[in-house]
């Protein structure tokens, strides 16, 4: 397989999952604002920041905006092009890398990015703050409908294991980032300015919490699944296990990292004893080191750094499948000189502009 | 309701009709056409209309219109009513093309080898050695077969009197066999008992055809040469084409940055790592393929191609500097190159054309401003034209200047009444728009037409350009046998 067209694979997937988990932490919070609106004051900037600091990109948001609320922060994580991981950008770079790769795609999928990319193209703003519920819900379901024409449609060789890492390792990340965020809220400074509250009573702090653990789950599509597991024990310990640990749920990060290390191995051929290249050394490493971790383990390292840490190696991750499969180098050139050559930039989707002058003008 | 066509007004007095005689009868080979559309409904043809629009869609049939922002994704405009070309009138174009495309191939040999035809002075030197499109780089170098042009398309029209005359000859890998291949999925989906009624000869087998005629090419002997066709990427125009041929053809569709050159060998960057490549149908302008040699700015293109080629260890279709042969000025005098080279006179004729350089042909086009039809010698699609009749004094001053500043880079001809075919297009009525035709020829081991083209229609009333840049569309074309 070219390695463009495995990248493009990659980005189209990897944006897509983006887009569609962006939808679930908008969706979520509109609805956590809801469940608390009797017991503490949510007009309160705060719950939006929260959503600016999963995608870490404050100040980028902070030249735009001038406060954070419902209508600013929507407006920046679902229609503004100038943030790369807007929902609209997401599904516009998903769409530029399939168009790229139309001939090695199924045209079920083709359309499907099409069908999202033009319903993007005629919602308002106004539709959304009238009916979040359903906007989301179309992108998670859209979503959802790309993966299983995925599946159905285009052959489980080589290139669907490059779909499958890129969505995986995304929302891997993307799990890390939202149980982070929740590890802001309860810092010290955040944490009392959402407590602020006139009745602010130890119990009321509680419900406060356990409602925000409940969201955390909701955004993962957890709930449910946590109940069959946990029954209602919604403490902190519980939800961090399943989020983190468990390795049946689809949205946990165990399951996300396994998955990826199958997609991996099985281009490469790499096992359990016997690694072909690092993209497989580390996530092997990670993925054992998941599987014997403990939720003390977490606690005895620090919740946050623990997170920090896996994004960490998510990055190296991503990096050395770029280095392996897509940056492919030219026999003169020693790998030392593509590292430097080729940084990982995580934004392949916007590499097709560059030419677009000199494509045109052929005849 | 009125049944189709009734509608229908040819003007055989004014223009060649392809339906309708100068008697103002129907053609003979029109007749189970007529009769079958005889019996539909508006509503009928409305149908199938949308069985076709709904067939071009999920196909992503379009193309882009430069200009506006973002470039806009156009359904290509497709015309229900087929062309219907009887099988002698096709035999003349297919031994026509076949003179003419051998005879170009045989010039451009001579013109990057000996130079025999300018030391004889059948054409002036200068015209030739000045061509933008010459590759002074290239003189002496032997493509696989001594092959230049694989893959031409030359562009034929019709007279007032239903002569088919070559309007230019398409020799840099010319766009539009896709839409023929499509427009023939869409009508037999659409009108499946006019298939039963006429023999119409097949065109399905282009993209193997192509296949077959560029593993022929392969400087290197080996069961399943590998093949790429190589374009500049998706916000080309002809993009939809160049997947399609590729998914067609079974190879790989590669941009500049897919290949790499290592030891004067080409290779394609995979999971797997380089795999050597031998043949490439490039979609590339020359002055784009390589930016160690051409244009250096270049981002589509692969640096040390051009050694790899001059190596002989990859083939170009079409090679490099072909262009010299299409130019409008090198086209004047395409009669006396088949003469010179095949001792034979030219099948098709061409339109007559008047060259500014020739002091005498000047002072004509002058004067003539508002009848004549001035093109810039190396542009296509239909930009850097003037059409005398239909344009303003102050375009024609314009015109006059930029001649006299630059008189190689012109050439004037008459205005050409294509002939005109009854379209229906615009789902309220029929009439009459001009047309011409694309012949798609392969140059391999042998001469190769599959039995049509692209049919092109100037959908706009009474407009005579006929490229999809300017709102043209296209129709399907039938070969068909008695």
């Amino acid at each position: 397989m070219l390695s463009r067209v495995a990248e493009s694979l990659f980005w189209m997937s990897r944006y897509f999952e983006r887009a569609e988990n962006t939808a679930r932490f908008l969706d979520v919070n509109f609805n956590l604002l809801l469940d608390l609106n009797n017991i503490t004051h949510t007009e309160n900037p705060n719950y939006w920041i929260a959503l600016i600091l999963v995608t870490s990109d404050r100040e980028r948001f902070n030249d735009l905006y001038k406060e954070y609320n419902a209508h600013t922060v929507t407006d920046y994580l679902v229609f503004n092009k100038n943030n790369p991981n807007s929902i609209t950008s997401c599904i516009g770079l998903a769409r530029e890398n399939a168009r790229s790769i139309i001939e090695s795609i199924s045209s079920e999928m083709w359309e499907q990015v099409n069908n999202l990319y033009h319903y993007l193209q005629s919602v308002t703003p106004q539709f959304v703050h009238n009916d979040p519920y359903s906007f989301y819900k179309e992108i998670k379901n859209s979503s959802h409908l790309f993966q299983g024409i995925t599946d159905n449609t285009f052959s489980h060789n080589e290139g669907w294991d490059f779909i499958q890492i890129a969505k995986y390792l995304e929302r891997t990340d993307n799990i890390a980032r939202l149980i982070d965020v929740k590890y802001h809220m309860l810092l010290p400074e955040l944490h009392s300015s959402l407590e602020e509250s006139e009745d602010s009573t130890d119990i009321v702090a509680g419900s406060v919490d356990i409602i925000q653990w409940m969201a955390v789950l909701k955004s993962c599509s957890a709930l449910e699944a946590f109940r069959k597991v946990y029954l209602s024990k919604i403490d902190p310990d519980n939800i961090l296990r399943f989020l983190i640990l468990d390795r049946s749920f689809p949205r946990s990060i165990n399951f996300s990292v396994c998955a990826a290390e199958d997609a991996l191995w099985r281009i490469s051929g790499s096992s359990r004893h016997r690694y072909v290249n690092n993209a497989d050394r580390l996530i092997g490493k990670m993925e054992a080191e998941l599987s014997y971790t403990s939720i003390e383990d977490i606690y005895s390292k620090g919740l946050h750094l623990y997170l920090a840490d896996l994004e960490q190696r998510l990055v190296k991750i991503g990096e050395q499948v770029h280095l392996t499969y897509f940056a492919y180098h030219t026999p003169e050139i020693e790998p030392q000189d593509v590292e430097e050559a080729l940084p990982f930039t995580g934004v392949a989707g916007g590499r097709a502009n560059w030419s677009q002058a000199q494509q045109q003008q052929q005849q | 309701m009125t049944r189709f066509f009734e509608s229908y007004e040819a003007d055989p007095a004014r223009f060649f009709d392809e339906v309708i005689s100068k008697e103002g009868i129907p053609r003979q080979h029109y007749d189970k056409l007529l009769h079958r559309f005889g019996q539909f409904s508006l509503d009928d043809i409305k149908a199938r209309r949308q069985i076709v629009n709904i067939f071009f869609r999920n196909q992503g049939i379009t193309f882009t219109v430069y200009g506006v922002e973002e470039g806009i994704e156009r359904i290509f405009p497709f015309d229900l009513i087929p062309r219907v070309v009887p099988a002698n009138e096709w035999q003349t174009i297919e031994k026509g093309l076949i003179q003419r495309i051998t005879a170009l191939n045989a010039f451009l040999h001579d013109i990057y080898h000996g130079q025999k035809i300018l030391k004889d002075k059948v054409i002036p030197a200068e015209l030739v050695l000045g061509s933008k499109h010459f590759r002074r780089e290239f003189v002496g170098i032997n493509p696989p077969l001594g092959i230049y042009i694989h893959v031409t398309g030359s562009d034929i029209i019709r007279d007032g009197e239903g002569n088919y005359l070559v309007l230019e000859d398409n020799l840099r890998t010319p766009s539009g066999v896709s839409y023929m291949l499509q427009n023939r999925q869409a009508m037999k989906r659409a009108f499946p008992v006019l298939f039963e009624k006429y023999k119409i000869r097949p065109i399905e087998n282009y993209p193997q055809e192509l296949l077959r005629t560029l593993q022929e090419i392969s400087p290197v002997r080996r069961n399943e040469p590998n093949v790429v066709v190589l374009t500049p990427g998706i916000y080309n125009s002809a993009y939809f084409e160049h997947s399609f041929l590729a998914r067609q053809m079974g190879v790989e569709l590669t941009e500049g940055k897919d290949l790499v050159v290592n030891n004067n060998k080409v290779y394609t960057r995979t999971t797997r790592g380089l795999e050597r490549v031998d043949v490439i149908y490039r979609r590339v302008d020359d002055d784009y393929l390589d930016p160690l040699v051409f244009r250096p700015d270049s981002k589509l293109g692969v640096a040390g191609l051009i050694n790899a080629y001059r190596k002989g260890n990859v083939a170009l279709a079409n090679a490099i500097g072909a262009g010299v042969a299409d130019d409008k000025v090198i086209y004047s005098f395409t009669p006396d190159i088949i003469k010179y080279y095949l001792g034979e006179d030219p099948i098709l004729q061409i339109v007559p054309t008047w060259l500014p350089s020739k002091p005498a042909h000047l002072k004509y086009i002058l004067e003539n401003l508002d009848t004549l039809v001035v093109k810039a010698a190396n542009e296509s699609g239909g930009y850097g034209m003037l059409i005398g009749p239909e344009s303003t004094v102050a375009e024609q001053e314009k015109f006059a200047e930029m001649i006299v500043a630059n008189p190689r880079n012109y050439i004037a001809q008459p205005t050409i009444s294509l002939s005109r075919h009854p379209s229906f297009f615009n789902d309220s009525d029929i009439f009459g728009c001009h047309i011409d035709l694309r012949p798609y020829v392969l140059y391999g081991k042998t001469v190769t037409i599959v039995p049509g083209g692209l049919t092109r229609v100037a959908l706009k009333r009474g407009s005579l350009v006929v490229n999809s840049s300017q709102g043209g569309g296209s129709k399907d074309t039938w070969v068909v046998d008695e």
